[in-house]
């Protein structure tokens, strides 16, 4: 079998088109994000109780909240799980757990519930939290940067990098339009988006390297426009399976599993565009406003 | 050439049987994280006012044995307790079924005690049989057993009262006595000296419990009466046993708060069904890629799902060998490095495939395509492994549990997806006369 055959497609001359597209989806995900402020963040990264609570029968998510509004905490989240209106994920302040459990107790009934999972983040190891992701990411950054500018050279280096922070953003603001927090798995999430990435990118990256050893002289978009094509049907065969099996787990998984399946499947597909139409079209306007010749 | 590949296939059918020999039987042997057994993790942070910066690990030890002992002393199998950096403790309870009582327990100050130990073998008997004579206690030494669960052993009945309290003493260290057996040093406040004097003057030969929090530590006996506020403890200890005792004597002077700055409860049964969802999850995506790249590549696909295969037993099997916990964030990195395998795989055929259409005789394609691969496998595979390490280096808990997995996956696929393949394509040309390659 084989799906596609000697493609020539002109992926380089429609790169504005997916400037707009990409500026357009990042600006305003940034904008919600401001707007949404400490919301977006799950209780790993700004302290807080989190609880997993399923009831014995259906209950009404409003009676849910009105119960914890009358304990005057403070901040508070409900997030409802499945369809039947059992199972719940409350979100609240420190050390506000045990009141909101005493409640229910009161109102329904210890029997009637189960405390599935909880846990509990204080603000200082919230911020060590953040610090540790935040380190971890930058580190990883410089860590891709210096690897490709060994094995390639800075400005391909530098295009990478600028398609992970694409991603990244590009996730982000997805997760921001739809409403998600962003919590530990979720950074463990974009962490693996910005791997896959960056494999995206470098598969073509070799490609256009081979290719200018080959044809030297000719016009960089050519050579880069050719070498997207040749690996047009890897790309298009890779980026198929491992979509598969991000559905599997997005379907499948179970709620843990949702938020970081969900970051995989938005940051896999975007991936895979992104290293066409980030980092190899960086390059090329890179190249029309400071001349270069690329030696790789 | 023959022998050659001889060797290399032998090479991988021993790693084969190696890695389900380490594997088997897999329920036993992989240690699974709390997310998928149920149980609980909270971190513990010594609260750092008032305590100098160079003081604050080995308070942060002392803290940490108050808690091994608390901990120890509920019974949990395969506890674990460790300290990070220089002032937290993690502590990971997997199946506790009362997480609050265990919180409360480890929040608890310590308590470190002497007491006098009853040397009337009658009342001991008396006490065992259930009558416990007034002003006295039975307390035991405890031992683990090879289920790391505490037993008690070797019961002593000593005075209710304490003769002294942790609160007297200064600091305690490891030393060697004039026979070269390591020997604990006990150093008493002013307060604290002129009562161990008192103390030690009227129970010569009598033997001194050393109690944290209940549980007998050690119960040296009086040789002489001990004045200026310096004790030497001796015995046939161990290093390691001179060490512990000395930090059980500092944990009773310890002034440091202890803090529970985060907290994960599991109950058991979404630890079940986070696992059978998980791996439910995986084999269906697991089998709709075996499905897709046989579909799509036939005999070479079928190779390409072997490797793939390979990859999974061996990151299992380097898993159960280094004890790595298995995670649900772990189980995802399993079967995104599944997806890297195949995409190696994916990046030789397709190169096959142009050197096919290139014209280039079966055996030239598939030397000229393993070689003109290998530098998109080895620089994509690479930069992936770089997040994967520092994913695991700098990542906590389930962050950690997914660098893990991809790392030990990205290496195993670079032996599975390139090594493991060419050597049975090689094989297989060598073995049969194949005119036209279809990939």
């Amino acid at each position: 079998m084989n799906i596609i055959k000697n493609t020539n497609f002109d992926f380089i001359g429609k790169r504005k088109i997916a400037y707009v597209f990409s500026l357009v989806v990042i600006v305003v995900g940034i904008i919600s994000f401001g707007i949404r402020g400490k919301a977006n963040f799950g209780v790993d990264f700004v302290g807080g109780d989190m609880l997993n609570i399923e009831f014995t029968e259906g209950v009404d998510a409003s009676e849910i909240r009105a119960i914890i509004k009358d304990l005057n905490i403070g901040y508070y989240s409900v997030q409802v799980l499945g369809v039947e209106n059992k199972e719940f994920i409350i979100k609240s302040g420190p050390e506000t757990q045990d009141k909101i459990i005493n409640a229910f107790s009161d109102k329904y009934g210890s029997d009637r519930f189960t405390v599935k999972a909880k846990s509990m983040v204080s603000p200082s190891m919230s911020a060590s939290l953040r610090k540790k992701a935040l380190l971890a990411f930058i580190t990883g950054m410089i860590g891709i940067l210096l690897y490709l500018t060994i094995r390639f050279e800075f400005r391909f280096a530098v295009g990478a990098t600028v398609a992970i922070f694409h991603d990244i953003l590009f996730v982000v603001s997805i997760l921001v339009l739809t409403k998600q927090q962003i919590d530990a798995s979720v950074i463990a999430a974009l962490l693996t988006v910005a791997g896959y990435s960056v494999n995206d990118t470098v598969v073509i990256y070799d490609r256009i390297r081979e290719n200018i050893r080959k044809h030297r002289g000719d016009d960089y978009s050519v050579i880069f426009n050719k070498s997207v094509n040749e690996t047009l049907s890897r790309t298009l065969l890779t980026g198929l399976t491992t979509i598969f099996v991000v559905i599997c787990l997005f379907l499948f998984g179970g709620e843990a599993l949702h938020v970081f399946s969900f970051c995989l499947l938005i940051g896999f597909v975007i991936g895979t565009y992104s290293s066409i139409f980030v980092a190899i079209s960086l390059l090329i306007d890179w190249h029309r406003i400071q001349p270069h010749k690329f030696n790789v | 050439m023959r022998k050659q590949y001889y060797s290399k296939l032998l090479v991988i059918i021993g790693l084969i049987l190696l890695s389900i020999y380490q594997i088997y039987p897999l329920k036993d042997k992989i240690k699974l994280g709390l997310d998928l057994q149920g149980g609980m993790h909270v971190v513990l942070e010594v609260e750092e006012t008032g305590v100098e910066e160079k003081n604050l690990s080995d308070m942060t030890e002392r803290a940490l044995e108050i808690i091994r002992n608390r901990i120890d002393a509920l019974g949990v199998t395969e506890p674990v307790i460790q300290k990070e950096g220089t002032n937290k403790i993690i502590v990971d309870l997997p199946g506790v079924g009362d997480p609050d009582k265990a919180i409360e327990l480890i929040g608890q100050t310590a308590l470190l005690e002497f007491k006098l130990v009853s040397d009337d073998s009658e009342l001991l008997q008396k006490a065992l049989a259930g009558e416990v004579p007034e002003g006295y206690q039975l307390l035991y030494n405890k031992e683990k057993d090879d289920r790391g669960i505490l037993r008690d052993t070797q019961p002593l009945l000593v005075k209710s009262e304490p003769e002294l309290t942790g609160r007297y003493i200064e600091d305690a260290y490891v030393g060697y006595d004039n026979s070269g057996f390591p020997d604990v040093t006990l150093k008493l406040n002013k307060e604290g000296a002129k009562i161990f004097e008192q103390v030690t003057a009227q129970n010569v030969n009598k033997r001194l419990a050393i109690v944290l929090d209940g549980v007998v530590k050690s119960a040296p006996v009086i040789r002489e009466r001990i004045g200026g506020g310096s004790a030497q403890i001796t015995g046939r200890f161990s290093i390691e046993e001179a060490r512990n005792l000395a930090i059980v004597l500092r944990a009773g002077a310890l002034p440091a708060k202890v803090n529970i700055v985060y907290k994960e409860v599991v109950g058991p049964t979404l630890g079940k069904s986070n696992i059978t969802q998980g791996f439910k999850a995986s084999i269906y995506g697991g089998i709709a890629v075996v499905l897709f790249i046989v579909i799509y590549y036939g005999a070479f696909g079928l190779l390409a799902d072997f490797a793939a295969a390979l990859n999974i037993l061996i990151l299992i099997a380097v898993m159960v060998t280094i004890k790595g916990v298995l995670t649900l964030p772990g189980i995802a990195g399993i079967a995104l490095t599944c997806g890297m395998a195949v995409d190696a795989n994916v990046l030789i055929f397709e190169r096959m495939r142009e050197e096919i259409r290139a014209g280039k005789s079966p055996k030239a394609s598939i030397d000229s395509a393993y070689h003109r691969a290998w530098t998109a496998i080895i620089d994509s595979n690479i930069t992936t492994l770089i997040t994967g390490v520092i994913l695991f280096l700098l990542g906590e808990g389930a962050v950690k549990g997914f660098g893990l997995t991809l790392s030990i996956g990205i290496v195993a696929n670079l032996f599975t997806a390139v090594f493991v393949t060419k050597t049975i394509v090689d094989w297989v040309m060598l073995t049969r006369k194949i005119e036209k390659l279809r990939v």
